[in-house]
């Protein structure tokens, strides 16, 4: 049996402490405005910035991190990394990453035995996804597997943050997970193969809500 | 039918413009303009004074259709002020099959500003487009441009049911990237009336200042502004890059919003007054 598994486990559990569960991605303002209120709607912005934006922009390029840590390409680690933090739509969108990729490096070089190429190091500003590509290429977890829990953790994450600002009971929660959980294999199987041509993240109403939850006056998280 | 005009029938009208501004003493001038196919510059003023040349860019045919490719080239060089406009709307029409492309690629050197302000894109029902945009800014160079994009000719009651919209904006400073933005509409998609996505309006229109430190004064006056009734509106910050956004149910007041923007930060991040280009309203 191979560790792949309980490492994977790991990295993407809630109780990983890169404070995930402090960001709602502007899900709280969505819900200041109305637009998400109850479960079908909370599952409708969740799954269509499931499938088109985070499956098509932020998974495509994490396997491309983790290939490109596998073989130590430095330049190609740096490329994608300052090309996802160009990418995020907001202040707060931005500051979200950059945190939890500080979070999460300082966790790994706190770990033993944890090897620290000096590429991870070297980076100014950490995106999560590099250094989440990271631990996920030293513990030898297959891409596929990776960005199947990638793109769970955030689907976690975001319902987590639906159950707590709409509010919504547990059973509700799980029941959208069910749904988005089942839409994951087929984004991840699109997304290993995604030309970089390909790849895409505009998602405006997401954008404007980000935009607008900086200046929300009583809000519970930080983006 | 001469061989050439058989090629140009299969394949759409090839056109490209380039255009390069230098500073002179205290003026901006047009130092450079070649054009092949039909897209030329209508004229280049001086409503504001020698050191900012305003220039409108003119594509006769006014649309453009499945198999045309438009390429245009704007480069600053140090020191110069250039702003850019056209005269009417830019048209995607209905493709029939074929992919209709525009490439805008800015370049702008050290102390040197670009202004892109064109009017709106009309993206026809059953269109098949690819837009382009890339910035490349020198160390000191600043770009201000927006664009206004409305999906189906809304005055007609035409909404974007079919067809496919591939857009890219890119913008990089010294070789870094500043702001990456791709997007994959395909009409009648469920995302144009998903709220995280489109929110059913049919007009998307981003205005992106970068290559200058945002101040935050800039920013609290441009959140400030009242949005024109219906227009979801929303301005935020990244690194040497200030991004307003709206989501409107129509084109004018869309521009009604980035015009009251553009009239803050111009004054705020360029230095100078905002004169709306009187081709705006004519």
């Amino acid at each position: 049996m191979s560790l792949a598994l309980p490492r994977l486990l790991q990295l993407a559990s809630p109780a990983l402490p890169v404070g995930a569960y402090t960001y709602s991605q502007g899900l709280e303002w969505a819900v200041e405005l109305g637009v998400v209120r109850d479960q079908a709607t909370a599952l409708q912005w969740i799954a269509g910035l499931l499938e088109e934006g985070i499956g098509r922009f932020e998974a495509p390029l994490t396997a491309c991190l983790q290939r490109a840590w596998a073989v130590s390409d430095q330049s190609e680690v740096e490329r994608l990394n300052a090309e996802f933090l160009a990418s995020r739509e907001s202040s707060e969108l931005r500051a979200e990453t950059v945190q939890m990729g500080y979070s999460l490096r300082r966790l790994l070089h706190d770990l033993d035995d944890f090897p620290r190429p000096p590429a991870f190091a070297a980076l100014p500003e950490v995106s999560f996804p590099a250094a989440w590509a990271l631990a996920a290429a030293v513990w030898e977890i297959p891409v596929a597997d990776s960005l199947i829990a990638y793109l769970w953790s955030w689907c976690e994450n975001q319902v987590m943050a639906a159950l707590k600002a709409i509010p919504l009971g547990q059973a509700a929660g799980q029941r959208a997970l069910l749904v988005l959980g089942g839409r994951i294999p087929a984004l991840v199987q699109q997304a290993l193969d995604l030309p970089e041509a390909d790849w895409s993240n505009f998602a405006p109403g997401l954008a404007l809500a980000s935009s607008r939850h900086e200046t929300q006056y009583s809000r519970l998280f930080r983006s | 039918m001469t061989a050439a005009q058989a090629v140009e029938a299969a394949t759409g009208w090839q056109a490209r413009l380039a255009v390069g501004f230098e500073r002179r003493g205290e003026q901006t001038v047009r130092a450079q303009c070649e054009h092949f196919g039909p897209l030329r510059v209508q004229r280049s003023l001086y409503p504001e004074g020698p050191q900012v040349c305003q220039t409108i860019v003119l594509h006769p045919p006014g649309g453009i259709a499945g198999g045309d490719r438009l390429d245009i080239v704007v480069a600053a060089a140090a020191g110069a002020r250039a702003q850019l406009t056209t005269p009417g709307a830019g048209k995607w029409y209905r493709s029939g099959g074929r992919l209709a492309q525009q490439s805008l690629t800015v370049r702008v050197a050290e102390a040197a500003v670009v202004e892109w302000l064109p009017q709106e894109t009309i993206v026809f029902d059953g269109a098949e487009a690819r837009m382009q945009t890339r910035v490349e800014l020198a160390a000191g160079g600043v770009f201000c441009g927006w664009e206004i994009l409305c999906l189906g000719r809304t005055a007609a009651g035409e909404r974007f049911t079919y067809g496919r919209l591939d857009l890219a904006t890119r913008i990089e400073s010294a070789g870094r990237p500043l702001w990456v933005e791709r997007g994959r509409l395909t009409g009648g998609s469920s995302w144009l009336a998903a709220a995280a996505g489109l929110a059913g309006q049919p007009v998307s229109a981003t205005l992106l200042l970068a290559g200058r430190v945002v101040d935050r004064h800039w920013l609290a006056a441009c959140r400030d502004l009242v949005a024109p009734e219906g227009v979801l509106t929303g301005v935020t910050t990244l690194p040497e890059v200030l991004v307003a956004r709206c989501l409107a149910p129509g084109v004018e007041v869309a521009r009604q919003w980035l015009i009251e923007v553009w009239k803050v930060l111009r004054p705020a991040a360029l230095g100078r007054v905002a004169v709306p280009p009187r081709i705006w309203s004519t």
